[in-house]
């Protein structure tokens, strides 16, 4: 009973911070959106459509936060899948730091090295630790992404320092 | 009518040239690939795919499209059957009692079945497709602004009403995607907005980013978070036992077959995620019609063959609002929107009359498709099946690298990469939050035309918005957007009043 009441609460947290976070979105629209030429409504400027809907997002997200705190418990998760509740939250950081770093690299190393390290950063970061095995399937992904993309579809990829 | 069956006839001629069919058959092929793949739905397989089509002419490119489309469709429901993973969200249905009839050894007959009934519904489909489009495009014509300001509205508000969450997050998701879509030049007055003097923003975020970080790179996200005994499982693949249904069960199923045809045809043409309400709705209508409804969920065949003619059929008729209204309805007829636009072709009551070739084009070749699709799906289902025997703990890099590529590849900018890897984690929060990407994808290819819509509409009447209520279509879809927002708070007081009347 107290297990459930914890999630109960749990959840509470997370929609009334999802929907703070969609309520500041919101609120730096308008405050932008101010900072344009508004128009008159015969003849709208720039700013006259984003401010409208920054204020309809916060209208919604007050009305959302207002809800949760109002609405019976247990309402809100119908038919939508959320994220595994029992999984943890840092192989998914490191998952897109792996992803931000070889990005940076791609333009300084090019493509194929830049894939293969993905690659090999993202099986490390998912626990594949046999280095033989990952490394060659880093390897095979590398070499039939780049044979794909630039042999096959004929699509200029960074060539980096390499030159390849 | 017989104009049309006259185009129709030249529209196979242009799908039937040997280009034009390699790449029906490979977008068929790739589709079903995709849909096998879980998270892969056709979302993202179409938005990965769109710089493949760059090189092809505007026809053979939407043909290819649009076979990945229902490609996608198809293979999702082979794992819903085999395997009990649905592809994507349309096939949760058919794992009722698809997933039922394969543990009693009736696999085949189920996998079967399913492509038997498709390729009906998808026959069934194209003369719907073939008749009611033009005079739906004819009817577009009459279509001003506030009509379309009115009909996009619409949608919107149909979307975030049968997305399956909270209809308030959905909205939310929507008019976020709206703010998105005004990042870069105004459509009106070409100033540019929300840019802070950078160039790539000053063009505008690439919608195709969106949908790839969104979908693509958000289910990955959800999948590597997973716990570590769940990455390290390997779907088994199950012995095809039984491949032909008998006389008996096609029988059984003829008449689930053309009811989840009419049925999916028509909830195609209303805005939302179509498949997935047809399949929904058609499961139970046969649950109600049949003489034994307590066989559905213990593998009744009627429970796959209904909900895929369904699927199918909606799948179909979606193409009708794209192509001749130019406003589409669901999420993988938005980035079809946005691939046609890439190659130069606007879809609307024009179309058809400016591209014959490509409308008609796309229409045969959508049952040269279907064709192709039930001979890949008889014989080749263990092969694609074969991919879920790769652990998530591979499968999930290999997605990643093809996402990142692809991305890099639309554009070839740095700048798109980032904005896909910024979705990524986006769609992961929201997922957690649990938001529905839909609508915000949905509003994010719509809200330009929504803005200009808008724009015009006020300008036309002086800046008065009685425009949209003194035109008579305007007015029907205000009026429908009213009772959509009005049922849902008369069904929450309703309960409240029957909650307290029953506490006293």
């Amino acid at each position: 009973m107290e297990a459930l009441k914890q999630r109960r609460t749990h959840m509470k947290l997370r929609d009334v911070l999802g929907a703070v976070v969609f309520f500041l979105f919101g609120a730096v629209t308008t405050i932008l959106s101010v900072q344009m030429p508004i128009g008159t409504l015969r003849a709208a400027g720039s700013g006259l459509f984003p401010l409208c809907l920054g204020i309809l997002l916060m209208a919604l997200s007050a009305l959302f936060i207002a809800k949760v705190f109002w609405a019976e418990r247990g309402q809100e998760r119908k038919n939508i899948r959320t994220v595994e509740e029992r999984g943890s939250s840092w192989p998914v950081v490191a998952f897109v730091t792996v992803m931000a770093l070889t990005t940076l690299l791609l333009k300084p190393v090019g493509y194929p090295l830049a894939s293969f390290l993905l690659m090999v950063g993202l099986l490390t970061t998912l626990g594949l630790r046999r280095w033989p095995l990952s490394l060659a399937l880093s390897l095979l992904a590398a070499v039939v992404s780049y044979l794909l993309f630039v042999y096959l579809l004929k699509i200029p990829l960074p060539k980096g320092l390499p030159g390849i | 009518m017989l104009e049309s069956l006259q185009q129709l006839a030249t529209g196979f001629g242009v799908a039937l040239s040997p280009q034009n069919l390699f790449y029906c058959l490979a977008g068929a092929t790739v589709g079903t690939l995709v849909g096998v793949l879980p998270g892969l739905g056709p979302i993202a397989g179409i938005a990965l795919l769109i710089p493949v089509t760059f090189g092809l002419n505007p026809t053979s490119a939407i043909i290819m499209l649009a076979g990945i489309y229902y490609g996608a469709m198809y293979g999702g429901s082979t794992t819903s059957i085999l395997l009990n993973v649905p592809g994507e969200t349309a096939s949760v249905i058919t794992c009722i009692d698809g997933y039922k009839m394969a543990q009693k050894g009736k696999a085949g007959k189920a996998l079967a079945i399913c492509a038997i009934g498709s390729f009906i519904a998808g026959t069934l489909g194209i003369f719907g497709l073939v008749f009611l489009a033009p005079p739906l495009a004819d009817a577009a014509l009459a279509f001003g602004p506030a009509e379309y300001f009115s009909l996009m509205v619409f949608g919107f508000i149909v979307l975030s009403n049968v997305t399956g969450g909270s209809f308030l997050k959905s909205l939310m998701m929507a008019v976020v995607g709206l703010i998105i879509g005004t990042i870069g030049l105004d459509p009106v007055t070409g100033e540019g907005r929300f840019a802070f003097d950078s160039p790539s923003l000053l063009g505008g975020i690439e919608f195709v980013a969106v949908a790839i970080g969104l979908f693509g790179i958000g289910e990955v996200l959800v999948n590597a978070g997973q716990p570590a005994e769940l990455l390290e499982q390997k779907v088994v693949m199950p012995r095809l036992l039984e491949l032909y249904p008998s006389l008996q069960d096609l029988k059984e199923s003829i008449f689930a077959i053309l009811r989840g045809a009419g049925l999916g045809f028509g909830v195609g043409l209303v805005p939302g995620p179509a498949p997935v309400i047809a399949t929904y709705a058609s499961y139970m209508m046969e649950k109600k019609v049949s003489r034994h409804p307590e066989e559905f969920g213990q593998g009744a065949i009627k429970g796959v063959a209904g909900p895929e003619a369904a699927n199918n059929a909606a799948c179909q008729s979606a193409f009708i609002p794209l192509f001749a209204i130019g406003i589409p309805f669901a999420p993988p007829t938005a980035i079809l929107l946005g691939a046609l636009l890439i190659h130069g072709v606007t879809p609307g009551p024009l179309m058809i009359r400016e591209h014959p070739e490509l409308f008609w084009g796309v229409i045969a070749s959508m049952y040269i498709g279907n064709f192709i699709l039930l001979l890949l799906n008889l014989p080749f289902v263990p092969l694609f099946a074969n991919i879920l025997r790769i652990p998530k703990k591979i499968l999930l890099p290999f997605v990643t690298l093809l996402c990142l590529t692809g991305m890099y590849s639309v554009n070839n900018s740095m700048f798109d990469v980032w904005t896909m890897i910024l979705f990524g984690a986006v769609g992961f929060l929201l997922r957690k939050w649990a938001y529905e990407g839909a609508p915000l994808l949905l509003a994010l290819v719509l809200g330009p035309k929504l803005e200009v819509a808008f724009r015009q509409s006020l300008m036309i009447s002086h800046g008065s918005f009685d425009i949209f209520i003194n035109r008579p279509i305007s007015l029907a879809f205000l009026g429908a957007i009213f009772l959509c927002l009005l049922i849902p708070l008369v069904r929450v007081v309703y309960g409240r009043l029957r909650s307290w009347a029953a506490t006293g």
